[in-house]
């Protein structure tokens, strides 16, 4: 019984973790900087509205590996 | 007649003056015109987004854009990326709801050249990345303009890059610390559970490890900073809150450790995790409000003009305002806002003063008259001799000023902080006697230790560090019911102690708006009243808009009818013609300048009408006093508050105003930094001061003022710096204000109080070694519920 609870605790632990983890690089690549942005982001999900949002992303990422070509 | 919806810009107006286009309708042609670009460029799933929301119909701006292309311009704000690619940081004008977010980056992102396009919601900064060989930046300011909305750029400074550091360092660390803590306290469950039910020690082990592998990050990652803030401390010989909770939070965390390695007594990795939490989460607060004072006076700084027309060897040429030199000849068109401060030499013209003044009517200038910087020329061209630099202009005066105070703003001690002083001294003093005396009575060097500890850990958690943020929270919510915003809660004691209360007058203690008082001659035909309706109906100046109003409430059926040869005189007023009787209207030096003699003596504004050379009539206008200011004042009055009223108006009409409020002491004609000195001036004589104000002129002394209550429909500014805003712009608030932090401030010393004698009675159980398990988990509840519970008190009135 006690080998059950520990390992529930061990497993709890680890997820626990790892989700707080993921909120940290998050965090750190700017992700939260516009709380209010993000937010009524979310009400913009329309298939054209992620389209804008991946080629939007993918400029940026091909900006940004230019800069380190050069 | 109904209102109905702008199509574009959702603002309700009168269905009989909107233009039809089908089956559309709109406000105005520059919301139908970005109403079409936006169809015609598959854009309007933009109304689809916008919901109920409404916006500002668009910005028209006619300057010359080419200066934003120009060499000394991109010098100063055009940055290179590693990829020669040109940036710029900018402040977006007219953001309004997520929508004009989309709007702005989806017709950026897909213009030609334009590599990346980022606004911030939260303060409207955008960073725009180009490509200078494909677009230049007059083209992306045209394209952003097209849509209704406007760009300032501003200079991105350290001070920005330091604060948005911080934040996202604190918001890194806060998040660490409250999901630690919530992981915690839900394992603490069980351990407490434990100790009435019994536990075995294979799980109690389990429970040590897992919490102290929770409180590890807590404490040297979240905590690092109490940590940093001790040690500049010691290093400055100052014990200060920092040293405390580092050191409590240490030593409750080593003997934590002691205990799971298998000594005697309690662990306290949970209060460990919860101590810095809950400071972390005041000082998270704290951070941001610093940002947003950052950001407000970037957007102060935006509003700066960027360049000067100036008249150099009898040719006009556009410099930035940096190369603005004294007895430079600066030409300022209709709109335009002057940079620096000079004397007019030629042309007559209104100008717009309220950044500088307060007061919203424009006031006239001829030659000889004062130019202030920030100040704006609305209606006819004029040229001045500047009598200073920009950097000693009044509106980079202003800036300093604010810049200045924000950095070196006095944060007045708090009760709970003296109190936490005073007792970490004395908790330190009792562990280190205790240590010495166990020593010395039986000589075991470990229970010596844990005592000494024990006295240290039971006397610093919770029930203090809980005592002033749990009443707070409830004063805080309360306040917010009632429509006032408190942007900290440390707010609520300093209001609490306050000595002296200072208002600016126009917007705060006065409507701020000109009303018609009477009307000298109300036995006018009705073709006479239609005439003048006519007049006043066609002019948007706010003294005709008053006589409109005054007009519209004391007669009925009234008729506007078209007027011929319309013509507006710069800050005088009207001259127009119907049928072939000429109408001249407005103040008293246009109706003698075309020859209508006025013997009228009056201490007011008047607004004169003659037809034919003729008086007709004439309108007494005055400043009246907002309805709820009278009570406040008796309010304040009753709790021996000492009141002041500055103004930027002559003294005239201050000493009226105060006359009616039963105001003793004002003071008039006062500039924004004679007003922030005047309140610098209280502080130096040991006076507590709140300063309440709405415009941009008040901002200098409202951040110089111990707190600032700003209205909440005042300029954005004042809103942005102050300390308390009330939204509803009830003076009402003030008085809420003011009884709300004064019993919020007394539960606060009532749980201060209460976690006192709690602490006199466990410190000696501790300091006898009397601390076992069962008083230990009982003492931690028991001190926090009976906190909790009293502050829940607070709302009960």
């Amino acid at each position: 019984m006690n080998g059950v609870l520990i390992m529930e605790l061990v497993f709890g632990l680890l997820l626990s973790l790892i989700v707080l983890g993921f909120m940290v690089w998050g965090a750190k690549t700017g992700q939260f900087d516009d709380g209010e942005k993000q937010s009524s982001g979310l009400l913009f999900d329309s298939v054209d509205d992620l389209n804008d949002a991946i080629a939007k992303e993918k400029k940026q990422k091909e900006n940004i590996k230019k800069d380190k070509i050069n | 007649m109904s209102k109905v919806k702008c199509s574009h810009c959702h603002i309700e107006f009168m269905e009989d003056i909107m233009i039809n286009d089908g089956d559309l309708k709109f406000c105005c042609n520059g919301c139908q015109g970005v109403y079409h670009l936006l169809k015609d460029d598959g854009l309007e799933s933009f109304y689809d987004k916008m919901g109920n929301n409404t916006i500002a119909p668009p910005i028209q701006v006619d300057d010359d854009v080419t200066k934003f292309d120009r060499e000394s311009f991109e010098k100063r704000y055009v940055k290179l990326t590693q990829n020669n690619d040109k940036k710029i940081d900018m402040i977006i004008e007219g953001i309004h709801c997520a929508a004009c977010i989309w709007l702005n980056e989806k017709i950026l992102s897909e213009t030609d050249g334009i590599i990346e396009a980022n606004i911030n919601f939260t303060n409207n900064k955008a960073l725009i990345v180009w490509d200078g060989s494909k677009i230049s930046l007059s083209a992306i300011i045209t394209k952003i303009r097209s849509i209704g909305y406007n760009a300032y750029p501003y200079d991105r400074n350290i001070q920005e890059q330091e604060a948005t550091q911080e934040k996202k360092e604190f918001f890194i660390k806060m998040m660490v610390a409250v999901f630690v803590s919530l992981n915690i306290m839900m394992i603490g469950v069980a351990k407490y559970t434990g100790y009435f039910a019994g536990i075995d020690d294979e799980i109690l082990n389990a429970i040590h490890i897992a919490e102290f592998i929770l409180s590890t990050p807590a404490l040297f990652y979240s905590g690092s900073i109490f940590f940093k803030g001790a040690y500049f401390g010691l290093k400055n010989k100052v014990i200060n809150m920092d040293l405390l909770v580092a050191s409590g939070a240490s030593l409750a965390y080593i003997y934590s450790i002691y205990v799971m390695l298998g000594g005697a007594g309690q662990s306290y990795f949970d209060s460990v995790a919860m101590i810095i939490t809950f400071i972390l989460v005041g000082k998270y607060l704290e951070v941001i409000g610093k940002k947003n004072a950052v950001d407000t006076l970037d957007t102060i700084k935006s509003q700066i003009p960027i360049d000067a027309v100036v008249i150099r060897d009898g040719k006009k040429c556009e410099i930035l305002i940096d190369e603005i030199v004294v007895d430079d000849i600066i030409e300022l068109r209709t709109g335009d806002k002057a940079s620096v401060d000079g004397e007019i030499i030629s042309g007559n013209a209104t100008f717009d003063e309220s950044n500088i003044s307060g007061e919203s009517i424009p006031v006239a200038k001829k030659i000889g008259s004062k130019v202030y910087g920030g100040t704006i020329n609305l209606d006819s061209v004029v040229r001045y001799k500047t009598t200073c630099d920009f950097e000693h202009s009044t509106i980079n005066n202003i800036v300093t000023l604010i810049e200045d105070s924000l950095r070196s703003k006095p944060d007045i001690q708090t009760k709970a902080n003296q109190l936490s002083k005073v007792f970490s001294i004395s908790i330190l003093s009792i562990a280190i006697l205790t240590f010495i005396s166990w020593y010395i009575y039986n000589g075991l060097f470990e229970n010596a230790l844990i005592n000494a500890i024990s006295v240290i850990i039971i006397a610093c958690p919770c029930a203090l560090a809980l005592a002033t943020p749990i009443a707070s929270l409830m004063g805080i919510s309360w306040l917010a019911k009632k429509k006032i915003l408190f942007k900290e809660s440390k707010y609520l004691e300093t209001l609490s102690k306050v000595t002296t209360v200072v208002f600016d007058k126009t917007g705060t203690l006065t409507k701020g708006k000109l009303n018609v008082l009477n009307m000298s001659e109300t036995n006018l035909n009705s073709d006479t009243l239609n005439m003048i309706y006519s007049v006043v109906d066609s002019s948007n100046h706010p003294i005709s808009q008053s006589v409109k109003g005054y007009l519209e409430n004391e007669y009925q059926n009234l008729v506007s009818h078209t007027l011929e040869d319309f013509k507006t005189v710069a800050s005088k007023g009207i001259i127009c013609v119907y049928n072939n009787d000429k109408i001249v209207a407005g103040n008293r030096t246009l109706l003698e300048e075309n020859g209508i003699n006025v013997s009228i003596q009056s201490t007011k504004s008047l607004f004169l009408v003659a037809i034919n050379g003729i008086l007709v009539t004439y309108f007494e206008l005055e400043d009246t006093i907002k309805d709820d200011a009278i009570k406040m004042i008796k309010y304040l009055k009753s709790q021996s508050i000492n009141i002041i009223m500055l103004t930027g108006d002559n003294t005239a009409v201050a000493r009226t105003i105060a006359h009616k409020l039963d105001i003793q002491t004002f003071e008039s004609n006062l500039t924004p930094i004679q007003k922030a000195n005047y309140v610098k001036k209280l502080k130096l004589n040991n006076q507590i001061v709140v300063m309440v104000g709405d415009g941009i002129n008040d901002a200098p002394s409202l951040v110089s003022a111990d707190i600032s209550i700003a209205m909440g429909n005042g300029a954005d500014v004042s809103v942005g710096l102050s300390d308390i805003v009330i939204l509803d712009n009830k003076l009402d608030g003030v008085i809420d204000s003011f009884i709300i932090s004064k019993r919020t401030y007394k539960f606060i010393k009532q749980n201060l109080t209460i976690s006192l004698i709690y602490n006199i009675i466990t410190i000696p159980l501790a300091v006898f070694g009397y601390v076992i398990p069962l008083i230990a988990a009982l003492s931690m509840s028991l001190s926090s519920l009976l906190v909790v519970g009293n502050s829940l008190r607070i709302k009960k009135k």
